[in-house]
């Protein structure tokens, strides 16, 4: 049996239609992450299973049985939000305990689990504290520990790392799964950055048009994504979309004119030929050599750009079409700049295909 | 990995929509409370009704408002009441505008002077009136004194048709005017910077900056200001009664102070509902334009924020 | 430099100006309580004078020694009955509006928009108009000057404000916090009272003290509706005033205790005072 499921659920705002029909099923202790463009619905979802919205139409499913009919504060499910939403007028303990004053615990046990949760977010110094005395990243461990002390059955959260700096964002980024384990809470994680999605997530729902577009492993959302857009959000760079039209050759293969450069298409389909195709290419994929390489694209590099450990650099292919590459750090070519004439090899194994029309997938099993 | 699980979906029923009425039910009482009284006094209005002729009580329609037209009485209160709203509204909002001016930097005294200059607002005008009746006194009015210093004898103040609006309008603005520098203030206060950052680094004259960047960035605020005085002006009644009843003789015959009069001072109760009513579609009309034009101000207000 | 210090003078004398105009007239009549009657009619007017107690005594203990005999006066009640008025209407207007305006600010429903704008509307209309058949209704069923019919006619004057300034208070607070609360399992009457009202604080306050000044300063309600055993000061002050016989420093001193209350609350609540009164210009 599912520990936490949706059925049909729908929410309409106004005309437009936030929430289509979505249904899906968790197991207990499994991280989902929502992931998605701002404005998608992402947080109205997430009202939506905790009890504070009603949708329109649906069921939202704990261990089998329906909890529409039970308001917030009896669902068993806690929220993390995005803007924290601490209250300001209590301390950090406070906050922290309220979830168990409600529940009627004694009050040294609520003492002595504030401070247990408190020291595993490592927060326990600053429990006297008022939320306008915290920092961010301290606010933010108060309000996931609020939402943990009474060990929920499921833990909802919006972007929590959202409003806290870099550096905060990578450690969380490492405790996060680990805290999750320990408390075998299931959990839903939204956010808007592929890289946490990845980090996070055993599962990754790309949340677009109201539903989910895929709902996958994070690591097969991002190889095997099932149209452009999601191709698009889940990549950073972005990946390249190149419009091309496959034709067959006489011995039966297929190439094709990317970017002014012929190039062959190993595990091509043959349905595929005379076909407008987009060729997705992630920047990652592509290798960029200083001198003339079998195969290799020659390209114009016009401008590299540091991105933390690796680098971007804005090439031009031969019909003028603009790629972006990626490159790890210490490539021979980073200290290059402005017009340059280079060669990049594309891995055409790697390359994902899409129809120009409708944007879908044509490797779809 | 989507699947239907149950039946589809059923519509939900909203828990609890009858709270936000249980809650609001004194609000509501309130409406009724104003509602019931108010639909009486239109039923009054058409009515021929004089307590001491219980008798010949009837419906006259709209007998009250047409007899109205003629009455000498009626066009005196309609011409006192309109000079007395336009009077103390242009004084103040002059006056207001002056001193919020002078008050608008941020220092020990002019936030001291802006406390004090609240307390005239906190006087019950009722009351207000009656100080400066004392001090108008002719026997041992300090005001009478001063006057007598510079030359002016037998100032007659309140008693004297001459000068009776005068003295109503002077007590008006002196309760009142406070009310004016304190939402100027806080317009003026909440006014942003870089528009007269760079009037100054330009070299642009004072006056320039204030008809042309000040006073249009004020205007949301005059605006409310005035209207709401207005309002309050055209219905005034404690001021004007505690000073001198409406006297003297029809001078300071104001809508709600001739309304009073006709009711309990004559008995009757038709033509004084209908009196009422005339003045309440006066400021309903305002009211309407003044709420829409405050709902703009909160709106920007909240933008801003 | 010389047009600076020019400017600063004027500067300085229309402050001096503008202060004097306000202020002098609270100051001479509290000066004038303090007279006896000779000093009061002294020409010319001094603020030199040995100060007496008299006008106070006699109005507190209600015996007071007038030219021609001795008279004695409650305007004592009329105080006791300002303060009953007006903390009633308030302490009624706030266990009722507070709620009220919880309920306008979180759910929005359609007879509550109808009810905010005509509550607003008629916040506008000239009194008399609801007054007048009032008091016709009222001595029929018998409230007329009567504490209890008095308080309940307040409430059109406490519960608008009350309704318009704590609404605002309670917009401002993000619904997100109560939804935390809330998700933490705690009932809506739990959010309400442990954090929308507490951080609606300042609102209710400042919306409470205004209530209190508003109703403590009228004078048509009680003048319409109530007689002299519900008379307020500031209709029993207009009567001590014409009443004959009355010694100036006394009435003097009955308008300083009447304005007393209001004026000590506004010093000590100043800055919830303007924030209430700025008309929602910042928060509404």
């Amino acid at each position: 049996m599912s520990h936490l499921a949706l059925n049909r659920v729908s929410k309409k705002f106004g005309a437009r239609k936030i929430l289509d029909d979505i249904s899906f099923e968790m197991k207990r202790g499994e991280t989902l992450v929502v992931f998605g463009p701002s404005g998608v619905g992402k947080t109205t979802l997430l009202r939506a299973i905790s009890g504070i919205m009603d949708p329109d139409e649906g069921d939202v499913l704990l261990n089998g049985r329906s909890v529409m009919d039970k308001g917030p504060e009896t669902r068993g499910v806690a929220m993390a939000f995005q803007n924290f939403a601490l209250y300001p007028h209590m301390t950090a303990t406070e906050n922290i305990a309220s979830p168990l004053r409600s529940r009627g615990v004694s009050e040294s046990e609520i003492q002595s689990k504030v401070k247990e949760v408190a020291k595993l977010l490592r927060i326990d110094h600053v429990l006297s504290h008022l939320p306008r005395q915290l920092s961010n990243g301290q606010k933010q461990r108060t309000s996931l520990a609020r939402s943990l002390v009474h060990n929920p059955e499921v833990l909802l959260l919006d972007d929590p790392l959202r409003n806290v700096d870099a550096k905060v964002r990578y450690e969380m980024r490492l405790e996060l799964p680990r805290l999750f384990k320990r408390f075998q809470t299931t959990v839903i994680y939204v956010t808007q950055d592929y890289k946490e999605a990845m980090a996070l997530g055993d599962r990754c729902g790309v949340l677009l048009d109201g539903r989910f577009q895929q709902l996958d492993t994070p690591a097969q959302v991002y190889r095997h994504p099932k149209d452009t857009r999601v191709a698009n959000l889940f990549g950073d760079p972005p990946i390249n979309l190149v419009p091309t039209r496959p034709s067959k050759m006489p011995d039966g293969s297929l190439h094709t004119n990317l970017a002014g450069h012929e190039m062959a298409m190993p595990d091509a389909r043959h349905e595929w030929a005379g076909r407008d195709c987009l060729i997705g290419l992630r920047p990652e994929h592509i290798a960029l050599h200083a001198t003339p390489q079998p195969g290799a694209m020659q390209v114009e590099l016009e401008a590299v750009t540091p991105f933390s450990v690796r680098n971007v650099m804005l090439l031009r292919a031969p019909d003028g079409t603009e790629i972006l590459a990626s490159t790890p750090e210490d490539h021979p070519l980073h200290n290059a700049r402005g017009q340059q004439r280079v060669w990049a090899s594309i891995d055409m194994k790697r390359a994902l295909v899409f129809d120009r029309q409708t944007g879908a997938s044509l490797l779809a099993a | 990995m989507e699947h239907v699980l149950l039946a589809p979906p059923r519509r939900k029923v909203n828990r609890q929509v009858w709270l936000p009425y249980l809650l609001s039910l004194p609000a509501l009482l309130t409406c009724i409370g104003i509602l019931v009284p108010f639909v009486t006094a239109v039923i009054y209005s058409l009515q021929r009704y004089n307590l001491s002729f219980p008798d010949a009580r009837a419906f006259i329609w709209f007998g009250n408002y047409l007899d109205f037209l003629t009455e000498d009485a009626f066009w005196n209160t309609v011409r006192i009441s309109l000079l007395y709203a336009v009077l103390t509204v242009g004084v103040q909002l002059l006056l207001g505008l002056g001193i919020a001016l002078l008050l608008q930097r941020r220092s020990k005294v002019n936030n001291a002077m802006s406390v004090l200059l609240i307390m005239p607002l906190m006087v019950a005008p009722a009351i207000a009136s009656l100080m400066w009746k004392l001090m108008t006194n002719p026997n041992f009015g300090v005001l009478n004194y001063l006057l007598t210093v510079m030359g002016i004898h037998d100032f007659g103040w309140a008693s004297s048709p001459n000068t009776a609006l005068f003295t109503v309008v002077l007590v008006d603005t002196w309760v009142y005017t406070p009310f004016i520098i304190i939402l100027l203030l806080a317009g003026l206060r909440a006014l942003p910077r870089q528009p007269f950052e760079a009037a100054e680094l330009d070299g642009v004259p004072p006056t320039f900056i204030f008809f042309r960047i000040t006073l249009p960035m004020l205007m949301p605020y005059i605006l409310t200001a005035s209207l709401f005085r207005m309002l309050d002006s055209i219905q005034q009644f404690d001021i004007i009664y505690s000073m001198t009843q409406g006297g003297p003789g029809d001078t300071l015959t104001v809508f709600q102070v001739q309304a009073y009069l006709q009711a309990f001072s004559f008995s009757n109760i038709g033509k004084s509902a209908a009196l009422v009513m005339i003045l309440w579609a006066i400021t309903y009309a305002l009211s309407t334009v003044f709420i829409k034009q405050w709902l703009k101000l909160r709106a920007k207000a909240r933008g801003a924020a | 430099m010389n047009s600076t210090v020019v400017f600063k003078g004027l500067r300085g004398l229309a402050l001096i100006a503008v202060g004097l105009f306000f202020l002098f007239p609270i100051l001479w009549v509290v000066l004038m309580s303090f007279m006896t009657n000779a000093d009061i009619l002294r020409s010319p007017p001094s603020p030199f004078f040995a100060p007496t107690l008299d006008n106070y005594r006699g109005l507190i203990s209600g015996n007071l020694d007038s030219g021609t005999g001795a008279l004695t006066t409650d305007y004592m009640h009329n105080l006791f009955n300002s303060f009953v008025l007006s903390a009633a209407s308030v302490i009624i207007s706030l266990l009722l509006g507070v709620p009220a305006a919880y309920a306008f600010a979180r759910f929005k429903f359609r007879l509550g928009e109808d009810m905010a704008f005509t509550l607003l509307s008629f916040k506008f209309a000239p009194p008399i108009l609801v007054l007048l058949p009032l008091q016709l209704y009222f001595q029929d069923i018998g409230l007329y000057d009567t504490y209890f019919g008095l308080i309940w006619v307040y409430q059109l004057i406490t519960m608008p404000l009350i309704l318009w300034i704590v609404r605002g208070y309670f917009e401002d607070i993000s619904p997100d916090i109560e939804a935390a609360f809330r998700l933490d399992g705690h009932s809506w009457v739990k959010s309400f009272l442990k954090i929308a009202v507490p951080l609606a604080g300042p609102g209710i306050a400042a919306a409470g003290l205004l209530a209190f000044i508003f109703a403590w300063n009228n004078f048509v309600f009680a003048l319409i509706l109530g007689s002299s055993s519900v008379q307020p000061v500031t209709v029993g002050a207009l009567a001590f005033i014409t009443a004959s016989g009355i010694q100036y420093g006394v009435i003097a001193a009955a308008l300083v205790l009447s304005v007393l209350p209001t004026l000590a609350l506004a010093l000590y609540a100043q800055k919830y005072l303007v924030e209430g009164l700025s008309l929602g210009a910042v928060k509404g």
